[in-house]
């Protein structure tokens, strides 16, 4: 009755249709109220609300602590990002080799980026805590005299959050990297050496422009990543010292669920929702030039 | 955010569903009523089961189906279960002023309460229960260690503020820290706070987070400012580890108990954490006045909410009235978390606990006649702070460890008190 060709693009609409279906429940719809509830002055306690129009947006403009954690948010979001893809890079070019021992390091370096953020969360808490293994070590070689306080101060709390987020996200760069190497073709490096071209130059030269669009996508999954960071600051320092690490993801969590201000929190989200939108936007806007003119 | 929101409800219908599966239907014509709880080191899965088993003998035809939350923090699951249309039908010691304004809580019968608690208004809202006072807290006290005490000269604990100074500056001058401070954990980190507010400004105006709800007077009022700059005299004298805001609450216990610090303002929750082999060498004061008066920063705790929109009111009223009246569950809270128990003509002797003295000192600052003030941060009943607020203190705590802007901090909660109240 049904050709074989029917029927496989039969049931490629259906699968379509179902990751169609999945999408709208899941991501638009869920949208669709949020946007809807941020203007209003929704509680989850309350059966009702009542459409306040624009004035959980105007709030957010005198907002303090909206503004402190957009600024930890973005600090951590560029500092880490850049990291993150240098050390991936890095990686990348150490372990693009064939044999055996360097497919297991690869597997090793992958694996920050499979762990569950809150397991990330716990295991980095037991080493930068005041009485943790970092600390122990330090002291105990002579290092420091007394222990340092990582996550008790908030520079340094802010700086071991952006290591912390480096080696989990430097797994997913160092695999994004390595496929990109893995497609410079050989006859280009070939030809590079005859022509004398090696080391740092030939990196700068061949290597660097032909995994742009590695770069690419890295950069941009890596800024994305770190703006809607919730899990790893939420184990690791719980937003403290005194809210300096408090990302705009776990402040929107808080207003939600702590002061019961589910509309203003809906606003704060798709301020944030617009602002991923926007770099990720403008970013791999940039980019993709960059791939062209190189 | 909206994602996670969304996957927190469908996670909660995931468990609830999971749950009803795994309870079974109802028995006899009873009710299935869920029941959220929470676990601790103390209060172990095993100690909840058996705990429900028992009450059930007394209310017959009452299934279980038991939800823990994910945290300690019940409040907040239990709103996420709200706004996923799943409120538990009882709640395990959630702050019922978090659910009260929207009608989600049932009182109890009023001569029940009084006729079974010490303390029947003492965590009243309005006038009106809606958890038993099965127990109490201080919070905090302040817990020292009697060798490090001897060794730098110290015959007894500080009476007022001045002879506190005084033992804290010949303790550092020997060499000891003077205080442990699990800074890590905002809620630790903000004892020494709760208790300086609760001494010089509850002390002197018990109603003051009456009035404060009445906008009659303001954190950043002469008064409180001088009160906490205490804080910052204590800190900048150096009398806490100076990495204290990176030590976690669970660390801050074992520093304490390990002999490495010679104070630890903390809950009197801490009890149960007082090791059994040398449990003499601890002992426990209240935070000192300037004038030497004795001021008890108290919370009436208690068992578990009813939800207004169970199907079943009768079955679980009389499921958590048998509940909170069985001494083998006060048993488990007076010696794993220290609990204060308030069942009216019983003693310590009726629960069948062993305790140790510092126990049994903390809890004369109960049973005794004395100033008891609703600690802030921690009151359930009309003095509990508005939501968020408790956040916003902890912060602040954590923040006048490093800033010496106190008034630029005191100004910060009156604005965050504005919002939330609003």
């Amino acid at each position: 009755m049904f050709s074989r060709k029917s029927r496989a693009d039969g049931g490629l609409a259906l699968l379509a249709a179902l990751a169609l279906g999945l999408y709208l429940i899941f991501l638009v719809l869920p949208l669709l109220l949020s946007l809807r509830s941020s203007f209003t002055n929704e509680n989850p306690l309350r059966a009702t609300n009542e459409f306040i129009g624009l004035r959980n947006y105007r709030e957010m403009a005198s907002d303090v602590q909206l503004r402190d954690s957009l600024v930890f948010t973005l600090t951590l979001a560029v500092g880490v990002t850049l990291a993150a893809n240098a050390l991936g890079v890095a990686f990348a070019i150490l372990l693009n080799r064939t044999h055996l021992s360097y497919r297991v390091m690869r597997t090793l370096a992958f694996l920050p980026q499979v762990l569950s953020g809150v397991i990330v969360g716990f295991v980095w808490q037991t080493i930068l805590t005041q009485d943790g293994l970092l600390n122990n070590v330090l002291t105990s070689v002579g290092l420091l005299d007394e222990p340092y306080p990582w996550l008790g101060s908030p520079r340094a709390a802010l700086v071991s959050i952006g290591v912390v987020l480096t080696w989990v996200l430097s797994g997913f760069t160092t695999v994004v990297y390595l496929a990109a190497l893995q497609s410079v073709p050989i006859e280009l490096n070939d030809m590079a050496t005859m022509d004398g071209v090696r080391g740092t130059q030939r990196f700068r030269k061949v290597t660097w422009p032909m995994i742009a669009p590695g770069t690419t996508i890295s950069v941009t999954i890596s800024l994305i990543t770190v703006l809607k960071l919730y899990d790893i600051i939420a184990v690791l320092t719980g937003g403290g010292p005194a809210n300096s690490t408090q990302s705009t993801a776990l402040y929107i969590v808080r207003l939600a669920f702590t002061s019961d201000r589910l509309g203003y929190a809906s606003a704060v989200a798709m301020l944030l929702l617009a602002l991923s939108a926007v770099v990720a936007l403008a970013v791999t806007g940039a980019l993709r030039r960059r791939e062209v003119t190189l | 955010m909206l994602r996670k929101t969304f996957l927190a409800a469908c996670l909660a219908g995931l468990l609830a569903v999971t749950a009803c599966s795994d309870g079974g239907g109802d028995s006899g014509g009873g009710s299935t009523l869920t029941y959220l709880t929470f676990e601790t080191p103390h209060l172990t899965s095993t100690f909840w089961d058996n705990s429900i088993k028992a009450a059930q003998a007394e209310a017959p035809g009452v299934q279980i189906n038991r939800i823990t939350a994910p945290s300690t923090d019940r409040d907040a699951y239990a709103k996420q279960l709200q706004s996923s249309g799943q409120f538990p039908d009882l709640l395990q010691s959630i702050t019922p002023s978090n659910f009260v304004g929207a009608g989600l809580l049932k009182p109890y019968d009023k001569a029940w309460v009084d006729a079974n608690f010490l303390l029947p208004q003492g965590n009243a809202l309005k006038g009106e229960v809606y958890i038993p006072p099965t127990n109490s807290q201080v919070v905090p006290e302040v817990f020292y260690n009697k060798e490090l005490f001897t060794k730098a000269g110290i015959g007894a604990p500080p009476k007022n503020w001045a002879e506190f100074l005084d033992v804290c500056a010949k303790l550092k001058a020997a060499g000891i820290t003077p205080f442990t401070l699990g800074g890590g954990d905002p809620f630790a980190a903000s004892m020494p706070l709760v208790g300086i507010f609760s001494a010089d400004v509850l002390g002197k105006n018990p109603n003051w987070l009456k009035d404060r709800y009445a906008d009659k007077v303001k954190f950043s009022d002469a008064n409180v400012v001088t009160a906490v700059e205490k804080y910052r005299t204590l800190v900048s004298n150096g009398y806490f580890d100076k990495g204290a805001l990176g030590v976690k609450y669970a660390d801050s216990i074992t520093q304490f108990t390990g002999g490495k610090a010679a104070m630890y303002p903390m809950g009197s929750w801490f009890l149960g954490s007082v090791p059994k082999e040398n449990a003499d060498n601890f002992g426990a004061f209240p935070w000192p006045t300037d004038d030497g008066s004795v001021v008890i920063p108290f919370v009436v705790g208690g068992s578990m909410a009813i939800s207004a929109k169970t199907k079943d009111p009768d079955g679980a009223t009389k499921f958590a009235q048998a509940w909170s009246l069985n001494p083998a569950n006060l048993k488990a809270l007076i010696e794993g978390d220290g609990a204060f128990p308030m069942l009216k003509g019983k003693t310590l002797a009726d629960y069948n606990v062993t305790v140790t003295k510092v126990f049994e000192d903390s809890y004369a600052y109960v049973t005794e006649d004395n100033t008891k003030v609703n600690a802030i941060g921690w009151a359930t009943n009309d003095d509990a702070l508005p939501p968020g607020l408790n956040d916003q203190f902890y912060a602040a705590s954590q923040a006048l460890f490093t800033s010496a802007d106190v008034k630029g901090e005191m100004e910060k909660l009156d604005q965050a008190w504005k919002t939330a109240t609003n």
